[in-house]
């Protein structure tokens, strides 16, 4: 008994450094992967000096391979295999290998993880808000040095598009996939509730009465997802700026400009239907604002239109879905809305060959059949005017009328540094930051007002330790 | 090691063992160093992995603490205990702690008290013990990753089936995972369901590690069934629920995996517990510095949590 007691005390002294050391691993991880990353965070603009003029030898050697990265899971990443198989059927001295790596945010994290070894793509499909980051990260060769070299000609492409990604002069990546907000409501409904059916809202105000209207028993007839990029989209249709300097455009934004006038409408607007039960706050996630409208739950609802496709088979025959512009406040005559989605970028860490080879991809998906195909298939628009005069897409208008809205849209907006959208290195924290502040206004903890200037002074505060270890 | 000398001298008795004595006497020291020598080669292997996967990047974190990453996460420049002092004035630190504490209050004695009356009532159960014992463990099987998806559609703000069950009661839809008073509550609820299979498994095992002729000795001297579980069962099972207590709150305090695929922190971080705010910050956000700060920071909290219980709890623990 006595010779136990005594290894017991020595076990319990082990124990608990055990448990400490334990707890270490857990917070010890984080550290790790950010030594790998300083390591050869030097060399990797160094690589791709040596390749000189390897590029033309490549069609008689074995082709050459290109790792694309992508964040399209469901019909997207079916659509993106076949696009690369067709690519590669096509031309023999390249292979594009298309690799789904999780959503927009982990790809990214994947990305950085990435840095310094040659575990890294060739071709990056990063989302618009990563734009600054790939800028400034210095791992990426712009677009518009194979643009200029082949004299590519960027007319055919949609001017509001390649404004987002024009930053500091040149195009930086070419844009893939692209969308913009959209409202959707139940034309049955709106039928049922008196309402016009051919005529959805296009202000808060008859947004806030329609839903009013959709609303019975204290049961809302509408719901907006707390997503922070419909206030992005819903301060450009105001053509209000993000952030300062320019949106961000003619120089690195230092300020968040969130508790503005555009932005404090747009809360208090939103707050109000909460409060009046009109609208219903189901959480961030954007998915559950659909299957409540599927579903027909509730009659009018924001989304992006690349959910269109989806949300249409969805709901099926039980109802009609109808869309409409993204509601702006009355008596806003400028404004429009920012595209969305994601661009693609050429990774500057290996060598020229596969650069070129990447290069060349691009433009095949650029081309107005592949736009055209990839549009049909998925809800996001074709890049290239080029695109409609192609007879899938026309076919697909025709089937589904809807799809016109979200291109119509693109075509009303107004082009300003407002509607260009905003640039900041930390967006997608910055957003989550905005998507808090929403939260804490619609529960009723601040008052909008003072949600968003904590917020505002929040992201500023990022913008800062941000420039500061940029240079 | 005092063991191992005492019998190293005990065989001097005949001549031939005494002056083989002295050749012995200047060996031991020899024996000594040589023993070990091999308890550190059979250490070998597990010190290298700990030195590896443990102690490096504990130095690492240290390290990054002291200085601020650029978006990459590679090292920008030196900044002291900035990171540090930053998390206090922030109160992201406190305010962490605050949900993190309240988390474990919530999971943990809710936990153990449902586990162990659930094997409390198997325990003596003459028919269909063997059914609900593979009923009460069940949970165990699952991944958090599976368990979070599934309680994500039962907490489903508009489709949910916890939802729909209040409205055929007639009662108001509760808001699980979007109203800030809730989330909590509702990621708890299925925290202490996913933990209930191990803490039942250990309970239960520890209950019948308790010899029968305890309970029938309680019995002619004319104790009753609370009695017994009183004065027999909860003394003797200190040891395992001591055990249970201590892994319950070391996995409150790391629960990522709910956290993640439930609420992702929200809504206005009423969820967001220690360990997820440390992942946000570091591989979302990419700041490997204040990551650090935290994760170190929490280091510290373990482990004064469980030198506190290794000092005051233990005590009321009876070890057989």
């Amino acid at each position: 008994m006595k010779r136990f007691g005594f290894g017991r005390l020595r076990f319990r002294r082990g124990m608990i450094l055990v448990l400490a050391v334990f707890m270490a691993v857990v917070t010890g991880c984080g550290a790790n992967s950010g030594a790998g990353d300083n390591t050869g965070a030097n060399n990797t603009s160094s690589n791709n000096e040596k390749s000189g003029d390897s590029g033309a030898v490549s069609a008689s050697a074995a082709p050459v391979k290109i790792t694309w990265w992508h964040s399209m899971s469901g019909t997207g990443e079916k659509a993106i295999n076949k696009i690369a198989t067709d690519f590669n059927a096509s031309h023999p001295g390249i292979q594009v290998e298309a690799v789904y790596q999780g959503k927009y945010d982990e790809s990214l994290n994947k990305l950085k993880a990435s840095l310094g070894s040659d575990s890294g793509p060739d071709l990056m499909q990063v989302y618009e808000i990563g734009s600054k980051f790939m800028i400034d990260s210095k791992m990426i060769t712009p677009v518009q040095k194979f643009i200029d070299e082949d004299n590519f000609d960027l007319s055919s492409l949609e001017p509001n598009i390649t404004r987002y990604y024009t930053i500091g002069g040149k195009l930086n990546a070419m844009p893939f996939n692209t969308s913009n907000p959209i409202l959707y409501y139940n034309k049955d409904a709106f039928r049922a509730a008196g309402l016009d059916p051919e005529n959805p809202p296009k202000t808060f105000e008859e947004y806030e009465a329609a839903a009013k209207a959709l609303s019975k028993n204290g049961k809302p007839g509408a719901a907006i997802a707390i997503y922070g990029w419909f206030m992005e989209q819903l301060f450009a249709n105001q053509n209000a700026e993000y952030v300062n300097g320019g949106n961000g455009r003619d120089a690195a934004a230092t300020e968040s400009l969130l508790a503005s006038d555009a932005g404090v409408k747009t809360l208090e607007w939103w707050k109000k239907m909460v409060d009046e039960k009109a609208v219903a706050n189901l959480g961030r996630d954007t998915d559950d604002t659909d299957s409540a409208f599927a579903a027909g739950q509730v009659a009018m609802t924001l989304n992006s239109t690349a959910a269109l496709r989806k949300m249409v088979d969805a709901v099926g025959g039980k109802f009609e879905v109808g869309t409409g512009f993204l509601p702006r406040p009355e008596g806003v005559k400028e404004g429009g809305v920012v595209v969305g989605g994601a661009s693609l970028y050429i990774m500057n860490n290996k060598p020229e060959e596969q650069q070129k080879a990447a290069w060349e991809f691009i433009k095949y998906v650029a081309s107005p059949e592949v736009q055209a195909e990839w549009s049909v298939s998925t809800g996001y628009f074709p890049i290239t005017k080029a695109a409609y005069d192609q007879q899938v897409l026309k076919d697909n208008m025709a089937k589904y009328p809807q799809f016109q809205t979200a291109v119509d849209q693109l075509h009303a907006s107004s082009a300003s540094n407002a509607t260009s959208g905003a640039v900041m290195g930390i967006f997608p924290e910055a957003r989550q930051i905005v998507e808090g502040a929403i939260e804490e206004a619609l529960n009723g903890q601040k008052a909008p007002k003072k949600a968003l200037e904590d917020a505002a002074a929040q992201i500023t505060d990022k913008l800062e330790q941000y420039n500061a270890t940029v240079k | 090691m005092s063991e191992l000398d005492n019998r190293l001298r005990l065989p001097a008795g005949t001549r031939r063992a005494s002056a083989r004595a002295g050749r012995r006497t200047v060996s031991l020291k020899a024996l000594k160093v040589r023993e070990n020598m091999l308890a550190y080669a059979f250490l070998a292997p597990s010190l290298l992995l700990f030195g590896v996967f443990m102690f490096y990047p504990l130095l690492r974190s240290v390290y990054l603490s002291l200085y601020s990453t650029d978006p990459a996460g590679r090292v920008a420049s030196f900044v002291g205990l900035r990171n540090f002092t930053s998390l206090f004035a922030s109160g992201l630190f406190l305010d962490g702690i605050r949900v993190t504490a309240l988390f474990a209050l919530l999971t943990v004695p809710a936990g153990l008290l449902i586990a162990l009356v659930l094997a409390a009532l198997t325990h003596n159960l003459l028919r269909g013990k063997r059914l609900f014992q593979f009923a009460f463990s069940l949970p165990m099987v699952l991944s958090v990753g599976s368990a979070a998806v599934i309680w994500k559609f039962l907490f489903h703000p508009s489709l949910g089936m916890l939802n729909y069950g209040l409205e055929l009661a007639g009662i108001a839809p509760v808001p699980w995972l979007t109203s800030p008073k809730w989330a909590l509550l509702s990621v708890s609820l299925m925290t202490v369901w996913m933990n209930l299979g191990f803490n039942y498994i250990v309970i239960s095992s520890g209950m019948q590690g308790i010899p029968d002729d305890m309970y029938e000795s309680a019995r002619i001297d004319g104790a009753g069934p609370m009695a017994m579980f009183r004065k027999i069962t909860i003394p003797l099972l200190s040891p395992t629920l001591f055990f249970v207590l201590v892994v319950s709150i070391i996995s409150a305090f790391q629960s990522f995996g709910q956290i993640n695929i439930l609420t992702q922190g929200g809504p206005m971080n009423s969820t967001n517990v220690f360990v997820y705010s440390i992942y946000r910050e570091a591989f979302v956000n990419f700041r490997f510095g204040t990551g650090s700060a935290q994760a170190l920071l929490l280091f510290v909290v373990i482990m004064l949590l469980t030198l506190i219980q290794f000092k005051w709890v233990e005590r009321k623990v009876h070890y057989q």
